[in-house]
């Protein structure tokens, strides 16, 4: 090989290379990515059997049902709809009634939403961002409740 | 006292100000004198704002609740220590500790520079000044930590709970070292672009910068990660989350950058995309800092959404990457191309680090800004998570990590593949045992775990090869190989040590991740459940109560599978009093390099109380193998060699001094 | 001043940082070339090193060699002319060193407070109490009781104060201790029932009723606990049985004291009531703020009640100087309302009078614990 022939094809090799790991994060981007949903934009949504999403909203007041177990049931409300999720874990420190969560997972063959991970707000002033906005969205969050933090 | 503090401050903005004009306009002018202005000017400018920090800090330590900073973050009740740590728990405080270590670093350009050409000098000092100016700005317009309240009250809404830690007084000044250090490799690029001149001396001057900068970014990420898998409780140790990709970016860049200023110290080449690298770099730091301090994120480490504050570092991002991206656009063209050279050799070798790291920070680059151009073009909402990076990330990384241990190994120029891989074959010997005895002895269906041990045994046993090959054991007589090997170059050890600290990272999160036992289950005072081979006997809830908090220990009797008792561990559930805001604490207990991690849930009706634990086998190592990788920076540091570029071991004594006033 | 000084002497230090290189003559200046040079050398000899180590060959070194010599020889020694645009440094020096007070004091101007004094909170405790402010005061009481939380009379003094000060939570938290430490008393009882009651939003509640149930068990005359029996009683608009109640009360005690005051315009607001809701008036039961509303006219005359309470316990110490606790109470009070030379002169004559030297000088150990010393 001459040298402008190795020289190209190191820099066909990169090249191929680059391409390849640039396919791979659009195809990634599209696979794995979840997208997030409150419960009202549920209908409009056409999820795949299995499809995993992130479901956002308020934990609905009385809906805490401990099963056996580490087994816990909630719903999770926007005020205009309101899905129910299991969860089989220990809760976030600040899942409490009427407050922000985010839960990540499918919905199983029976309409319930199987979460795998339960996010709550991490401190007492702090709502979930993708939450607090869908709230406001629906004209539901008024910002006292989630009072937006000074510092 | 505390006005003290803010006029420092704004004398510190006010000689930022001098010290980005003066010697620039001086070095543009050739004019020795205002050149010489920029080294006072940043001494100054380091010792005002450090006043300005000291300052705050004995705010916080005597709780001056006249001001608002420590108002918002503190309580006259909490221990000592997170008092101290506090003062940088905040947005504003951290801001100050950011231009705190910036000033520091410039002041260290200054004091250690001598050796460096007068307009390189000044034209780095300048830039320096410039980053300064524009986070001085900041702190001042947006996020001043001297605000006052008058009246002041009297008692503060005390620091988030999750920070009250000594996890805060290491993870984020190391983290800032690591960030901020890298402004000087981007002074000394921008200087370069500017200058017009770029050489191999230049990779010299700028290698033991990155070094330092590289070593304590590899340990504030190592802390957090370690700090994330104690406090936060879900046992993780990674979680892709953006912040920490933040700050996985630039440690990415980062050692692209120290391995092609190697290859352009050495052979002249890469000149371009070493200057590049170094721009490339400190803007990933920018943009972590943009990600974490705007509150486009949800994030355990978003502290306000002020969106004034936003805009603002979006403006300062905008200003610095976009400024010197069209400076390097400008003047690449201008600076003498490097020489070529044969793709199997150790330049060649280096190149291709480079371009499977600068790859790999890409990849996490789109995973972590994708949701948020999602979202701001107004489409969905999207999150993207582990699964993602799974894919891209590990397929880009594996073939780097397989390709480790032959770079050390081959000779500059014009490498023999043949004779490394042959050296190397005891290493291969040694990853095939491990990946043939866990299929045989621990479980035959884990091969990708078996490969994954196996991988990171060749890393290990591949570094230390390239010790054994140059001290020349085998080919020489063991007492002369012994003396060879005591007088090799630290950056050899370094090296060594940094591939074998991947390696051990590598084989602790292959085997936590593969062979790691979960149990959640729900426990009364006196029933117990296995896990890793132990027993946890679950011995009752008892009430304690802590300076600010009070709180629900639950303890754990382990027991070995033969009976014997093992010691105890125990989690507890705190409630901070003042903010009414519950927390986990994590019961950890080290056996070896494994741990049994213990959290509680909630207390069920009956009585009992949900318990989650795991057996996480070599765990440890994980963040061991972080230690390893920052000793191995050390050792290179204190290589002579780098001492004629920088006095590099005056200067990281002084950054350890720094380091240890600053905590 | 202190601060004025202080920035002063920071700005010369700051402009003279700038200054002195500027007043200095140039610097001798290396070329550029020279520091490559540097480097350059030490590659060379890195090389011999390498070498004598047998890391590299010697035809490896060679090339090396070669390599680095025509670094070397590529060195442009010949620099830009450094014939200076001097006149433009000169200005710029000015303008640096001018820069630094100009800017520092414009911007501290803005952003300042240069007449807010540093406040830690040790140094706020330990105040002389007629300076600090009642917050000061609660906190300086509430650390003495953290230390020692068996001291029920600091508890007996503190809760009326939260109650002034609307911590009704802390209050009631404050009376029960008292109660459980110093025993059964109808003042306290009462206090604990309106604390009770604020606590509620200003409705008297099962709880605050009980309380003062048992106060008036205690003490029948007890002027509080019967206020807020006829308030009960309003809110179950029995007004008929609250105004007799209240008009009741008003004669029984001194004119112009504060439970008479308060009963009076108590008794004026349930009449306005009845009158509407008998007129048919939206039925409206005496609110939360009208109780409130008695409740803040009263403040003022509260305060002179205790002090009313103070100056009798003054009396009686003159009377029979013999009761170090008695003392201690005075001091204390005087104290809380912020009357430092009265509570220094109640601690002189209290230790005059105690004939005991151990007693008096526990009293003025005890001052000393609110920062109070017998001499100036």
């Amino acid at each position: 090989m001459t040298r402008k022939q190795k020289r190209l094809s190191v820099i066909t090799a990169a090249a191929v290379f680059l391409a390849a790991a640039a396919g791979l994060t659009l195809y990634a981007l599209g696979q794995k990515a979840s997208y997030f949903y409150m419960p009202a934009d549920l209908q409009a949504a056409s999820l795949a059997p299995g499809q995993r999403i992130r479901l956002g909203g308020l934990v609905e007041e009385g809906s805490i049902v401990r099963g056996q177990g580490a087994t816990v049931g909630f719903a999770v409300t926007d005020h205009q709809n309101s899905v129910k999720v299991t969860y089989t874990g220990i809760l976030p420190d600040l899942f409490r009634e009427d407050q922000g969560v985010i839960t990540e997972g499918a919905f199983g063959p029976d309409g319930v939403f199987v979460a795998d991970s339960v996010l709550a707000k991490h401190d007492e002033n702090y709502m979930p961002k993708e939450v607090a906005e869908g709230l406001k969205e629906k004209g539901v969050w008024q910002p006292d409740e989630g009072a937006a933090k000074t510092q | 006292m505390v006005e003290i503090g803010q006029f420092s401050l704004v004398l510190a903005f006010a000689l930022s100000l001098v010290q980005s004009v003066a010697p620039a306009l001086g070095a543009r002018l050739s004019d020795e004198r205002l050149m010489a202005v920029g080294r006072p000017a940043a001494i100054a400018g380091f010792a005002f704002t450090a006043l300005a920090f000291a300052i705050l800090l004995w705010a916080h330590v005597v709780s001056d609740f006249s001001v608002l900073n420590v108002w918002e973050n503190s309580h006259s009740l909490k221990p000592m220590l997170y008092k101290v740590t506090g003062a940088w728990g905040s947005h504003e405080g951290s801001m100050l500790l950011w231009v705190l270590i910036l000033t520091l670093f410039g002041m260290m350009v200054a004091l250690f520079g001598a050796n460096l050409p007068d307009t390189l000098k000044a034209n780095v000092i300048a830039v320096q000044g410039w980053i300064g100016a524009a986070f001085f700005l900041f702190i001042l317009t947006t996020s001043n930590p001297f605000t006052r309240l008058d009246p002041a009250p009297i008692e503060g809404q005390d620091l988030n709970p999750v920070l009250q830690d000594v996890g805060l007084a290491v993870h984020p000044p190391l983290l800032y070292l690591g960030y901020v250090g890298f402004s000087v490799c981007f002074s000394f690029a921008v200087a370069a672009l500017i200058d017009g001149r770029i050489d191999a001396a230049w990779a010299r001057w700028v290698r033991p910068w990155t070094l330092a900068a590289w070593l304590f970014l590899t340990g504030g990420i190592t802390m957090g990660s370690y700090w994330a898998y104690y406090e936060l409780g879900w046992g993780g140790f990674w979680f892709w989350d953006p912040v920490e990709n933040a700050s996985f970016m630039p440690w990415l860049a980062g050692t692209a950058l120290l391995h092609s200023a190697l290859v352009m110290e050495k052979r002249a080449a890469l000149k371009i995309w070493t200057v590049l690298l170094a721009i490339l770099t400190f803007s990933l730091s920018l943009l972590g800092t943009f990600l974490v301090r705007s509150g486009v994120l949800t994030s355990v480490h978003a502290f306000a959404t002020d969106p004034g504050r936003g805009i603002f570092i979006l403006c300062i991002l905008a200003f610095f990457i976009g400024g010197s991206l069209a400076l390097f656009a400008w003047r690449a063209g201008s600076l003498a191309p490097g020489g070529l050279f044969q793709p199997v050799s150790r330049e060649g070798a280096l190149v291709l680090n480079n371009l499977f790291l600068t790859t790999a920070a890409a990849t996490v680059l789109v995973g972590t800004l994708y949701p948020l151009l999602v979202e701001a073009i107004g489409a969905d909402k999207i999150s993207v998570g582990a699964p993602f990076f799974n894919l891209t990330f590990g397929p880009v990384i594996l073939p780097l990590i397989c390709v480790v241990p032959f770079g050390p190994l081959l000779a500059w120029k014009r490498g023999d593949l043949a004779a490394v891989a042959q050296r190397l074959a005891a290493a291969f010997a040694a990853a095939l045992v491990v990946v043939l005895s866990i299929l045989l002895f621990v479980d035959k269906s884990a091969v990708f775990a078996a490969l994954g041990c196996g991988l990171a045994v060749w890393l290990v046993f591949g570094a230390l090869t390239d010790l054994w090959v140059k001290a020349g054991f085998g080919a020489q007589p063991a007492a002369i190989a012994a003396r060879r090997l005591a007088g090799l170059p630290m950056s050899m050890f370094g090296t060594t040590a940094a591939h074998m600290g991947l390696g051990l990272t590598l084989l602790g999160i292959v085997s936590t991740v593969a062979f790691q036992q979960e149990r959640i289950v729900t426990l009364k005072p006196g029933e117990a459940t296995e896990v890793g081979g132990y027993t946890l006997r679950y011995e009752g809830l008892t009430p304690a109560k802590g300076a600010n908090y009070d709180e629900q220990r639950g303890t754990f009797a382990i027991l070995r599978a033969d009976g014997r008792a093992a010691g105890s561990v125990m989690s507890s559930k705190r409630l901070y009093t003042t903010r009414q805001m519950p927390t986990t604490e994590a019961g950890i207990r080290t056996m070896g390099f494994s741990q049994l991690y213990v959290s509680l849930g909630d207390e069920t009706d009956d009585g009992g109380i949900v318990v989650r634990a795991w057996w996480k086998p070599l765990v440890t190592l994980i963040w061991l193998g972080g230690l390893v990788m920052m000793a191995g920076g050390v050792l290179s540091l204190c290589d002579r060699r780098l001492r004629v570029g920088a006095p590099a071991r005056r200067r990281v004594r002084a950054a350890q001094a720094a380091g240890e006033a600053a905590g | 001043m202190f601060f004025w000084t202080v920035a002063a002497l920071l700005t010369l230090a700051a402009s003279l940082a700038v200054l002195a290189p500027l007043a200095r003559r140039a610097p001798a200046v290396a070329a550029a070339s020279d520091r490559d040079l540097d480097v350059y050398r030490d590659q060379l000899a890195e090389v011999d090193r390498d070498v004598s180590r047998a890391l590299i060959g010697m035809d490896e070194a060679e090339q090396a060699r070669a390599e680095i010599g025509r670094r070397i020889l590529k060195l442009n020694a010949s620099r830009r002319s450094t014939a200076g645009a001097a006149g433009w440094a000169r200005a710029v020096g000015a303008a640096a060193v001018l820069a630094i007070p100009v800017l520092s004091w414009g911007l501290y101007g803005v952003l300042g407070s240069p007449d807010l004094p540093s406040q830690p909170l040790e140094a706020r405790l330990s105040k002389q109490p007629a300076e600090s402010s009642p917050d000061e005061l609660i906190a300086r009481a509430e650390r003495a009781l953290r230390a020692n939380p068996g001291d029920g009379r600091g508890w007996d003094v503190l809760a009326p104060v939260y109650r002034r000060v609307g911590r009704a939570n802390e209050a009631v938290f404050a009376y029960r201790n008292a109660i459980r430490l110093l025993g059964d008393s109808a003042p306290r009882w009462a206090g604990l029932g309106e604390a009770l009651a604020e606590q509620s939003g200003g409705t008297v509640s099962a709880d605050a009723r009980a309380a003062f149930e048992k106060a008036l068990s205690l003490d029948p005359q007890d002027a509080q606990a019967r206020f807020f029996m006829n308030v009960a009683a309003a809110q179950e608009k029995r007004y008929d049985d609250a105004i007799a109640g209240w008009n009741g009360l008003a004669a029984t005690l001194p004119a112009g004291s504060e439970w008479q005051q308060a009963s009076q315009r108590a008794m004026a607001l349930a009449m306005q009531r009845k009158a509407a809701e008998e007129g048919g008036g939206p039925a409206t039961g005496p609110t939360t703020e009208d109780v409130a509303a008695a409740d803040q006219m009263t403040d003022g005359e509260r305060g002179e009640m205790i002090e009313a309470m103070v100056a009798a316990l003054d009396e009686r110490l003159r009377t029979q100087p013999d009761d170090p606790e008695g003392w201690k109470r005075l001091v204390r009070s005087y104290i809380v309302l912020g009357k430092t030379d009265a509570a220094r002169d109640a601690l002189a004559r209290g230790s005059k009078a105690l004939g005991d030297p151990a007693k008096a000088d526990e009293l003025v150990r005890f001052a000393r614990s609110f920062g109070l010393d017998a001499t100036e």
